[in-house]
C-alpha cells in the first residue's frame, strides 16, 4: 500500500527532480499490478519499507521496530490522511471556483488559492449598525421590499441585486463584474445604495432622486459614481457639478433631496436593507442567493449557467 | 607483506563519504571495485593513442595493436595458456558462453550437461538450443550441503557432447572439483566448458594443469573494466568452431562472392573492440598477480570466516551452501525464512552505507525448485577490511533486533 502513498509524493516531488519522477512511475506500476491483481514483484515496496526503515533505525530501534512491524498498519494510515486530504483539497478547489473561497460560500477562513482572502473582503457595516448578528446563514432578502430601488430589465428570469456603497473599495471592485454580468446575462438588475460609512449617506437620497426624476439615465450617473475619485463624492457640492455634468436639473434634484418624503421614502429603503441582516458591503444577492464580498466573475456567472462551466 | 591500507588507497571509492559515512562495498561478486592503475591505463589509451588496433599502420595505431597484443599476452600467461592466440576478447562471460553455445557443432539429440546452480547465462542459452535444435539439456544436482554430487555427475555424464559447469557459484560459492570433473569428461569424450567468472578473481586458474577446453570469464569481477570478458578455448578446438559474429577484422580477405576468415582469435573477434577495456584488464591482471591469490585466499577466508560465525550465532539467519566457510570462497548467502531479502540489502545501504546484493542472483531456477524467496549475498574481495565485516555484523544484529 506503500505504492499509493509514494506516487502521491513522488508525483509532486518529481515536479523537481528526475530521480523522483523515476520513482513515480515505479509506484504507479506497482499499484497498476495491485488493480490487475497481479502481484507487486518489482520490490519497489520492499524497497521504501527498507528505505524508511534504514534510516529510523539509527534514530531509534524502538521506532524502527514499531514502523516495520506496522508498516502496512501505517501506509493504509497514510492512505487514509491522503484520501481525506484529497476530497478536501478537491472540495476546496470546488468552492474556490464556484464560491471564491475555499470554504464555501462567504466563509473567510484560509484559503490557500486566496491566501490574502481577497474574495471575502467587505466595508464591515457594523462599526456604523452594529445591530445584527455577523453570520452569512441570515443574510436573506426574505419578506424586503425592494420596490423601490433603481431596477432594470424588468421581467427577466434572473435577479440579480447588489447592495454597495459608493465609496466601499470591495463594492468598486465588485460593481464592474455585475455590470457585466447584467449586460451578459440580461437579468433583472436591482441597484441598492447602503452607506457602510456615515458620510455617504445623503447619497441614498440623491441616488434616489435622480431614479425617480430621469429613470434610465440612473444607471449612467451610477456608473460614474463608482468610478470617480472617491474622495470627492463626500462633498455635497462636487456631486452638483456631477449632476450639472450629466444635464440633470441641479434645483430639481436638489428639491427632491430636501423633500421629506423623500427622506421617508431613504429611511424605508435603509430599513427594508437591514431587514436583509447584511454585515458588510459588497453584498450581492444572485436569484437570492448571498455573496458577500468581491467575488471573481465566475462565481457570479457560474449561478446564472445552466451547468456549472457554460 | 602486502600493506591493507595501501591497497585500499588504490581505491578511489574508500576516499569517498556518503552522509558522512564510509562506504562498505561488499558487492564484489556482481562488480568489483577498479583501482587507479586500471583507470588510469583506460584514460591513456584515450588520451595518448585513441587509435584503431590491429588495423591502422600509423604510429598510434601501432601503439594500440602493440598495448592489446600485451594484454592477451598477459591474460594467457595468467591462466597458463599455451598461446595468447587461445584467448578471445568478448564483452563478458554471458557472450562467451553464447560463443560457444552458438560456435560448437552441436545437433539434435546431443547432450549438454549442467549444474543445479547455474548463472542464467550458463542455462538460458541451453534451453534456447534444446528448444530450437533439439539439443538434450540435464542438470546435476548437488549434494544436500550444496557441494558438487560426483557420482550423480558421472552416472549422468555418459554420452554428454558438452560438460558447461560453474567453477564457483556466484550464490554460494561453492567450487566444484574442476579437475575431476575434466577427467571424468574428457574419458567419457566429452568437452568442458568452465564458467569462471566467480573463480578466477579469487583463485589461481591454470588452464594447463585443468585441461580445460573452453574457460569463460569476465573483466568487471576481477578488478577490469565493464564490459571486458575472455572466452579461452584450445586452440585446437578453436581452429574448428565457427564464428556466430562476423564482419569487420574476422577475415583476411573477402569478394563480392566469398571470404576467408582469419584464424583465431581474429575470426571471432568481430568489429572494433572496446581497446581501452582490454588494455585495462590487463592491466587489472597484472594488479591481481602482484597481490598475489595466497594473500586474497587467505584475507576473504578471514573475513569470510569471522561474519558466517557471527551470522549463525543469529537464530533466523539461515546460510546458503556449505556451513565451513572455506569452501564459500568470498560468499555469504543468507535469508530469513518468509522474508524479502531486498528489504534487508536496502535497510543496510541506508542505515550504515553497506552495499550488499540480494535477490536470486540470476540463479532463478535454483529459488525456484526450494520455495525461497531470494537471499542477500555478502560478496567479499581483498580491499575489504576486518572493520568493515564489523560494522556489518553489527547493522544485521541491529536490523535482526526489529524484524
Amino acid at each position: 500500500m506503500i505504492c499509493i502513498i509514494a506516487l502521491v509524493v513522488f508525483s509532486v516531488m518529481g515536479i523537481f527532480s528526475a530521480t523522483h519522477r523515476a520513482l513515480a512511475k515505479e509506484a504507479l506500476d506497482c499499484i497498476f499490478r495491485r488493480v490487475t491483481f497481479r502481484p507487486c514483484n518489482t520490490g519497489f515496496d520492499e524497497r521504501m519499507k527498507g528505505m524508511i526503515v534504514g534510516r529510523l533505525i539509527n534514530k531509534s530501534v524502538l521506532a524502527a521496530r514499531f514502523v516495520n512491524k506496522y508498516f502496512e498498519f501505517l501506509s493504509w494510515g497514510f492512505i487514509v490522511i491522503t484520501l481525506v486530504s484529497g476530497f478536501y483539497t478537491i472540495q476546496g478547489g470546488y468552492n474556490f471556483y464556484l464560491y471564491g473561497s475555499c470554504n464555501g460560500l462567504n466563509q473567510s477562513g484560509f484559503c490557500a488559492f486566496d491566501p490574502k482572502g481577497e474574495n471575502n473582503k467587505i466595508t464591515d457595516i457594523s462599526q456604523t449598525c452594529g445591530t445584527e448578528e455577523k453570520s452569512e446563514k441570515n443574510v436573506s432578502l426574505n419578506g424586503v421590499d425592494l420596490s423601490s430601488f433603481p431596477t432594470k430589465n424588468v421581467g427577466s428570469k434572473d435577479t440579480v441585486v447588489l447592495i454597495g456603497c459608493y465609496e466601499c473599495d470591495y463594492t468598486r471592485k465588485a460593481y464592474p463584474d455585475i455590470q457585466k454580468l447584467v449586460r451578459e446575462k440580461k437579468t433583472n438588475y436591482i441597484f441598492a445604495h447602503y452607506p457602510a460609512k456615515e458620510n455617504t449617506n445623503f447619497l441614498s437620497e440623491v441616488g434616489y432622486c435622480v431614479y425617480k426624476e430621469y429613470g434610465e439615465r440612473f444607471w449612467a450617473f451610477n456608473d460614474y459614481l463608482f468610478t470617480v475619485d472617491k474622495v470627492q463624492i463626500y462633498q455635497p457640492d462636487y456631486i452638483n457639478i456631477i449632476l450639472k455634468n450629466f444635464d440633470f436639473n441641479v434645483e430639481k434634484i436638489n428639491n427632491c433631496i430636501n423633500d421629506p418624503a423623500t427622506i421617508q421614502a431613504v429611511d424605508y429603503q435603509v430599513s427594508q436593507l437591514k431587514k436583509t441582516h447584511l454585515y458588510g458591503t459588497p453584498t450581492v444577492f444572485i436569484n437570492g442567493e448571498a455573496f458577500v464580498g468581491p467575488k471573481p466573475y465566475r462565481v457570479y456567472k457560474s449561478v446564472l449557467n445552466k451547468f456549472i462551466f457554460f | 607483506m602486502i600493506d591493507e591500507e595501501k591497497i585500499r588507497k588504490d581505491f578511489p571509492i574508500f576516499d569517498k563519504n556518503i552522509n558522512g559515512k564510509p562506504v562498505v562495498y561488499f558487492d564484489s561478486a556482481c562488480m568489483s571495485l577498479k583501482p587507479r592503475q586500471v583507470i588510469e591505463a583506460m584514460n591513456e589509451y584515450y588520451f595518448d593513442y585513441p587509435a584503431c588496433a590491429g588495423r591502422s599502420s600509423h604510429r598510434l595505431g601501432e601503439m594500440a595493436t602493440k598495448k592489446v597484443r600485451e594484454a592477451r599476452q598477459t591474460i594467457a600467461q595468467f591462466i597458463n595458456a599455451r598461446s595468447e592466440k587461445e584467448i578471445i576478447f568478448t564483452k563478458n562471460t554471458t557472450e562467451s558462453i553464447n560463443l560457444v553455445a552458438n560456435s560448437l557443432d552441436l545437433k539434435a539429440g546431443d547432450l549438454v550437461l549442467t549444474t543445479d546452480k547455474e548463472h542464467n547465462s550458463n542455462l538460458v542459452p541451453w534451453q534456447v538450443l534444446s528448444s530450437k535444435k533439439g539439443i538434450r539439456h540435464k542438470v546435476v544436482g548437488s549434494d544436500a550441503d550444496g557441494t558438487f554430487d560426483l557420482e550423480k555427475y558421472k552416472k549422468m555424464v555418459k554420452g554428454a557432447k558438452l560438460v558447461s559447469v560453474v567453477h564457483t557459484s556466484n550464490l554460494d560459492g561453492t567450487t566444484i572439483p574442476a579437475k575431476e570433473i575434466i577427467k571424468i569428461a574428457h574419458e567419457n569424450g566429452a568437452l568442458v566448458l568452465l564458467d569462471a567468472a566467480q573463480s578466477i578473481p579469487h583463485q589461481e586458474i591454470n588452464v594447463r594443469d585443468l585441461d580445460v577446453d573452453f574457460l569463460a570469464f569476465s573483466g568487471h569481477k576481477m578488478l577490469g573494466p565493464t564490459g571486458t570478458g575472455v572466452l579461452y578455448g584450445k586452440y585446437q578446438l578453436l581452429e574448428k568452431l565457427e564464428p556466430f559474429l562476423v564482419g569487420g577484422d574476422t577475415v583476411e580477405y573477402s569478394t563480392y562472392k566469398e571470404h576467408k576468415m582469419l584464424l583465431p582469435p581474429e575470426k571471432f573477434e568481430a568489429g572494433l573492440q572496446d581497446y581501452a577495456g582490454i588494455i585495462g584488464l590487463g592491466v587489472a591482471v597484472k594488479y591481481l598477480q602482484l597481490v598475489g591469490f595466497d594473500y586474497i585466499k587467505n584475507h576473504e577466508l578471514k573475513l569470510n570466516k569471522y561474519i558466517s560465525d557471527e551470522l549463525s550465532k543469529i537464530p533466523k539467519i539461515k546460510i546458503i551452501g556449505p556451513a565451513d566457510p572455506a569452501l564459500r570462497s568470498g560468499i555469504i548467502s543468507f535469508y530469513i525464512e518468509g522474508m524479502n531479502m531486498n528489504q534487508i540489502a536496502v535497510m543496510l545501504d541506508n542505515m550504515s552505507n553497506i552495499m550488499i546484493r540480494s535477490g536470486r542472483h540470476c540463479v532463478h531456477s535454483w529459488f525456484e525448485a526450494r520455495g525461497i524467496i531470494n537471499s542477500a549475498r555478502v560478496s567479499l574481495y581483498f580491499y575489504n577490511t576486518m572493520k568493515e565485516a564489523e560494522i556489518f555484523i553489527e547493522s544485521i544484529k541491529k536490523i535482526t533486533q526489529i524484524i
